[in-house]
Parts: structure tokens; C-alpha cells; sequence
């Protein structure tokens, strides 16, 4: 979590969106797409003790986890914090071979994969920071889902739909004006803070 | 951004059907669902689809016989046949029987909006397509053929229209009626961004407020009596492309009111509807009317004039350029020669003069109306005074009830009429100097109005 100088000590802080580590999971990889969050949507965020791989989720034929329960798992009641789930597994959907992320549009929760996101050129293994990079921009991309952006057709824009990792390497760490715009009237929806537990 | 396209999505498992709707959702598209082929069927009899995703093992009616009949009945909608149980001969089947692709659950997510992307790419070539045989069918590819100029006025009304169809500014078009104000309607979309869009008008003047509101908006199923298919509205049909409304000056204030959230909101709903629909058009607006006189008298609203006028044109009236009654004249010969199978007739001088001294109360409409009479009933070749039966009639100037004087005299009054009494134009009209007409009007007491 990203400490507030001013804040002060012994209190507890509820924040407005929790990164929420299922399984084993990359801490460095969580913090940054924290960060991210933290920067780029300007959303009180912090990470939070890491829960079990929901193994409710498992669709074994497919050695995947379904993203569907998982967010039915994650999401808050109103008023609480939103969520992002960070798995190290593999997601998917009933209808797509996989998904890298998924989201309730408008809801309180999402879920993203890093298990695909290390994936390189030529079936290697790709750089340390492309990954971070590509799990950050996940991240976003998930929870700007969440607060009601739909896909945005403008090239590099952050919403841009990319089920690949090629699409999504090209894509901007930013969003475009018209969804920056979008997204400074969907913040001004949720509770400055969430309330404290 | 492109427009959604509307998607209706046909499988019978619940969580399916469901997952897939809400990824279209997210992507930007307008997603429906239906349990079976019944239901879909009902539901494309309410709405129109771009796309249906068709499960092809469905209790009921499967997926290739729903498929079969959306494309007896529903021809121009899309159809994707998706299931998990791949076979050639399914997918053989499913082709041959219209579908444009074929899909194996779970598929690929690049796949799956490339797919999408094709099929609206497809949706929208299929429009523009349509819209340009119906266009090449009204004749209406040219951008000025159809207007006939060599006036100052007339020269004015073209650099306007090329100076604003570049734009997408809203434009108010002024001019007595018969003037042509739909032609220059159709100039300015000819030669905009929107061209290969739709053009679609309507006449305010000529429909009740409620008829009207139905064919500007659509309606749903039931949204009245007689109302037993929803259809779609003038806004929707206009997207991508221009939307005109005729003798705006004619509708109510209730009508302005919901047209200007349109222009402000970019949304709107059907009669009887629920859903929020956008169109993305450019207006284009005719009045024969003082509007400004009509905000005064408290019947047309300041705030629509002011969204509607952001740029005028005014079309004059054929008798301030009657440089151009003879070219349309022979214009319009031309045109109805070549749709009766005749060789096009000459036109007499004495008609070619009684044509220029006319009032023209019609204007253009009124002109052509008489020569396309005249064209019909000539049979020597040629047009003369006897093939022109104008509105305004008065005694002709080859009546033989008039002596000569008085013959003279109506025809020097009827041409100072129609040039506005100006002396000038009315002499050069006449073949003779001012003084010379001066005289004769003075001499037969005539008196401007």
C-alpha cells in the first residue's frame, strides 16, 4: 500500500479498491498494478492479505479457473471497497479458450491472470518489466470496466479490447481524452473513502 | 466511434447466453437475448438485429432451422452459428443455409472480434449499398445537375452550399415554396463527408403531431392501436447520414421540444419504447415561414430556431431571376422529352416571353408542372403560348377579347408586376428604353401597388 504521510497512525484505513492476491501470486506484479491503479485512477488502493485459490472455480477439464465465480467470490456490497482479483492461474470464460481479465461493467468487481502475461516472442519468455507492464495495464483496463467504461475503439487508448498480448503491448499507458473524461464524471460516483472497518 | 451494432444472442444455456451478451455489452455493442428460436423469432418481429449468435443444438427449433427462417423473414440480419459440437457437415449445412460464419465454443477472443469487426464492416456495406440504389433509382447522384442558375442569386446559393456541406453544421434553408429547397437539401448532403450516407426527409407540414412523432422516432409493438410492428423512425434511418425535415415551420412546440433534446442529448426512444437509441446525422431544415415573426407571435421557440439556424440559405424566388426561366424551361423540356420518348420541342418566342413576364407564383415547381403539360401536348415540335396554361391566368396576351391598347396595357402591368415595378428590368423585359416605358405608363395611368 502506498503510505499517506498525513495519516494518522493507529487508525484503520479502508480504501476505495483492493487488490486481492488468489493463491501464489507475484507480489511485485500486485504492488505495481496497485500503483497503477493508484496513479492513472487516482483510487485509494492497497493490497490485501492474499486469499486461497478458489477452488470452486477450477474447471478441471480445462485446467483453468472460471472468471464468472470468481467475481461473484469477489464483489462488495454498495458502499465497500471495489476489488480486483490477481491470480497466478489461468482464466477463462464458458464461450473464450481464455481471458486475460474480467470485470463486472459498472459493478464492484474484477479478476485478472498473470499466467499469460510472461509469455515472449517465439514461445520465450518475455522481459521482467514487459510483464509488470502488461499486468498493470490489465489492471486498469479491468477497473476502468468497473467503474462503466465500455471498450474504446481509439487506437493505444487503454480501453481498447486486446485478447492478445501483441494488441496489448501496443496500447498506451494511458487512456484516451474522451475515456479520461468518462472516468473523471464515474469517480465522482464512488465514496471518497469507503468506510472504515 | 463506429455504431453498435445490435446483437441478438440465442442459446439455451442461461450462463451462456448471459456471458456472451455481457462481453458485447462491454465491447460497446447493444446486446438481446433469447432462450430458443421462438423466442428470438418474437423478439426480431419487435426490433430489427444486425447480428444473431445462433447456439445450433437448441431444444425446439434448432439452431439451422432458426437460422432458415431469419433468413425468410428477416433477410438483411446476420447469423453466426456457434456450438460445441463441431462437424463438417453442420458447418457445411449451417453455410449453405446462410449463415456467415461458423463458430466452435470456446473460440479464441482475438477470433471472436475480428468476427465482430467483419460483421459490422459487412452491416455497413450492405447499407451503404442500399442507399446508393436508391439514390441512383431517384436520380439524385448529381450535386448541381439538378438545379438549374446562372443568376447572382442562384450563383450565391451554390457557394453557400459548397461552403457548408464540407461542415457539419446544422442548415436552415428559406424560400417561398417550389423554390427547391430539397434540391439544395440534397446538394449540400451530395457533397458531404456524408454523401454515401443516407438522405431522409420528411414534411413536417404534412402529418398530425402524433403521426409525425411516430414517423420521427418509431415505435415499438403496441406503442398504439395499429401499431402491430415496432418500426423504425426518420432519427434512426438518418444515421450516418443527413437528416432534412421539410416546412419545419409546421410542427408544434411540443415537437421542437423533443427534437432539440435530440440535438442536445444525442438520445432518444421510440414511441412506446424504453430503450435509449442514438443516431448520429446531420440536420438540414426548409421553411417557407418568417421563423423570427413566428418567435414573436410566441409559436416556434427561440432556443430550436437558434439550434437549427446555425447556418441559412436563402433560395429566391424564380421571379428575381428570371435570367434562369428560360434555361429551366428547356431544362425540364429535356428531361420530359426523354421520359415521353420525344424528340425535345423548340419553344416559340412568344412563349419563351410570356414565360419571363410571368409572376411565377409556383415558382420552379409551377414551371415545371406547365412544361411538362406543354412537352405532352405539343405536336409540331414546338412549344408556344397556346401549350402554356399558367396558374395565375389573367387575360393572355393573345386574347382576342382586348384591342390593341388594352392589350398593351395589360401586358406592360403584368410585367411591371412581376419585376417588382422596377422600371429597369421591367423595360429591358419589354425590349424598351425607361423613358419610353415612362411614358406609356403614364399615358395609361398605371400606378405601382
Amino acid at each position: 500500500m502506498i503510505p499517506e504521510p498525513d495519516m494518522p497512525t493507529g487508525q484503520a484505513h479502508a480504501p476505495q479498491v483492493e487488490v486481492v492476491p488468489m493463491g501464489r501470486v507475484n507480489s511485485t506484479a500486485a504492488q505495481v498494478v496497485a500503483a497503477n491503479l493508484q496513479a492513472l485512477l487516482e483510487l485509494d488502493t492497497m493490497v490485501v492479505e492474499p486469499w486461497p485459490e478458489p477452488a470452486q472455480a477450477l474447471v478441471a477439464a480445462r485446467g483453468q479457473y472460471d472468471a464468472g465465480i470468481i467475481l461473484r467470490e469477489l464483489a462488495t456490497p454498495q458502499g465497500g471497497p471495489l476489488r480486483l482479483g490477481l491470480m497466478g492461474k489461468d482464466l477463462c470464460v464458458a464461450f473464450l479458450t481464455y481471458v486475460l481479465g474480467e470485470s463486472q461493467l459498472g459493478g464492484r468487481a474484477a479478476v485478472m491472470s498473470l499466467h499469460r502475461l510472461s509469455e515472449g516472442e517465439g514461445g520465450g519468455r518475455a522481459p521482467r518489466h514487459v510483464m509488470l507492464e502488461r499486468a498493470a495495464k490489465v489492471g486498469l483496463h479491468e477497473i476502468a470496466h468497473v467503474l462503466g467504461l465500455e471498450h474504446c475503439r481509439t487506437a493505444g487508448c487503454l480501453m481498447r479490447f486486446s485478447a492478445g498480448l501483441a494488441t496489448l503491448d501496443r496500447l498506451n499507458m494511458g487512456f484516451c481524452p474522451a475515456c479520461q473524461r468518462d472516468l473523471i464524471r464515474l469517480r465522482m460516483d464512488l465514496p471518497t473513502k469507503a468506510p472504515a472497518r | 466511434m463506429s455504431t453498435p451494432l445490435q446483437v441478438l444472442v440465442v442459446d439455451d444455456e442461461l450462463a451462456m447466453r448471459e456471458s456472451i451478451a455481457a462481453w458485447l455489452i462491454q465491447d460497446g455493442q447493444q446486446a438481446a437475448k433469447a432462450e430458443g428460436g421462438r423466442e428470438a423469432l418474437a423478439m426480431m418481429e419487435e426490433r430489427e438485429f444486425d447480428l444473431a449468435l445462433v447456439d445450433i443444438k437448441m431444444p425446439g427449433m434448432d439452431g439451422i432451422e432458426l437460422l432458415r427462417r431469419i433468413k425468410e423473414g428477416h433477410p438483411d440480419t446476420l447469423v453466426i452459428i456457434i456450438t460445441a459440437y463441431g462437424s463438417i457437415e453442420s458447418a457445411v449445412e449451417a453455410m449453405k443455409a446462410g449463415a456467415s460464419d461458423y463458430l466452435l465454443k470456446p473460440f479464441d477472443p482475438e477470433h471472436l472480434m475480428l468476427l465482430l469487426e467483419k460483421m459490422g464492416r459487412q452491416r455497413r456495406l450492405m447499407q451503404e449499398n442500399q442507399m446508393l440504389r436508391q439514390r441512383l433509382a431517384e436520380g439524385q447522384m448529381a450535386g448541381f445537375e439538378d438545379m438549374v442558375g446562372s443568376s447572382p442569386d442562384m450563383f450565391k446559393v451554390f457557394d453557400q452550399i459548397e461552403e457548408v456541406a464540407a461542415t457539419e453544421a446544422p442548415v436552415l434553408i428559406v424560400g417561398e415554396t417550389g423554390t427547391g429547397k430539397e434540391l439544395v437539401a440534397r446538394a449540400i448532403h451530395n457533397r458531404s463527408a456524408r454523401s454515401f450516407g443516407p438522405f431522409v426527409a420528411i414534411n413536417c407540414g404534412a402529418q398530425s403531431e402524433s403521426l409525425l412523432e411516430s414517423e420521427l422516432f418509431g415505435h415499438e409493438r403496441g406503442a398504439f392501436t395499429g401499431a402491430v410492428k415496432a418500426r423504425r423512425g426518420r432519427l434512426e434511418m438518418a444515421d450516418g447520414g443527413t437528416l432534412f425535415l421539410d416546412e419545419v415551420g409546421e410542427i408544434s412546440q411540443k415537437m421542437q421540444v423533443a427534437l432539440l433534446r435530440v440535438l442536445e442529448d444525442g438520445s432518444f426512444l421510440r414511441v412506446g419504447g424504453g430503450q435509449p437509441l442514438t443516431s448520429d446525422f446531420r440536420l438540414i431544415c426548409a421553411t417557407h415561414r418568417n421563423l423570427p415573426e413566428l418567435i414573436s407571435a410566441g409559436e416556434f421557440r427561440q432556443d430550436f430556431y437558434y439550434r437549427i439556424n446555425v447556418f441559412s440559405v436563402s433560395v429566391p424566388p424564380l421571379r428575381r431571376r428570371r435570367e434562369d426561366v428560360v434555361p429551366l424551361a428547356e431544362h425540364f423540356i429535356a428531361v420530359f422529352a426523354q421520359e415521353t420518348g420525344k424528340a425535345p420541342p423548340g419553344l416559340e418566342d412568344k412563349a419563351r416571353r410570356a414565360l419571363i413576364s410571368y409572376s411565377w407564383p409556383g415558382n420552379v415547381r409551377e414551371l415545371r408542372n406547365i412544361m411538362e403539360r406543354a412537352v405532352i401536348v405539343s405536336k409540331s415540335g414546338y412549344i408556344g403560348l397556346e401549350q402554356l396554361t399558367f396558374l395565375d391566368e389573367g387575360p393572355k396576351p393573345g386574347s382576342t377579347a382586348l384591342s390593341l391598347a388594352e392589350m398593351e396595357t395589360e401586358h406592360i402591368r403584368r410585367v411591371l408586376t412581376a419585376h417588382g415595378w422596377n422600371i429597369t428590368q421591367a423595360a429591358a423585359t419589354l425590349g424598351i428604353d425607361r423613358t419610353t416605358l415612362g411614358r406609356k405608363i403614364k399615358k395609361a395611368g398605371l400606378r405601382s401597388p
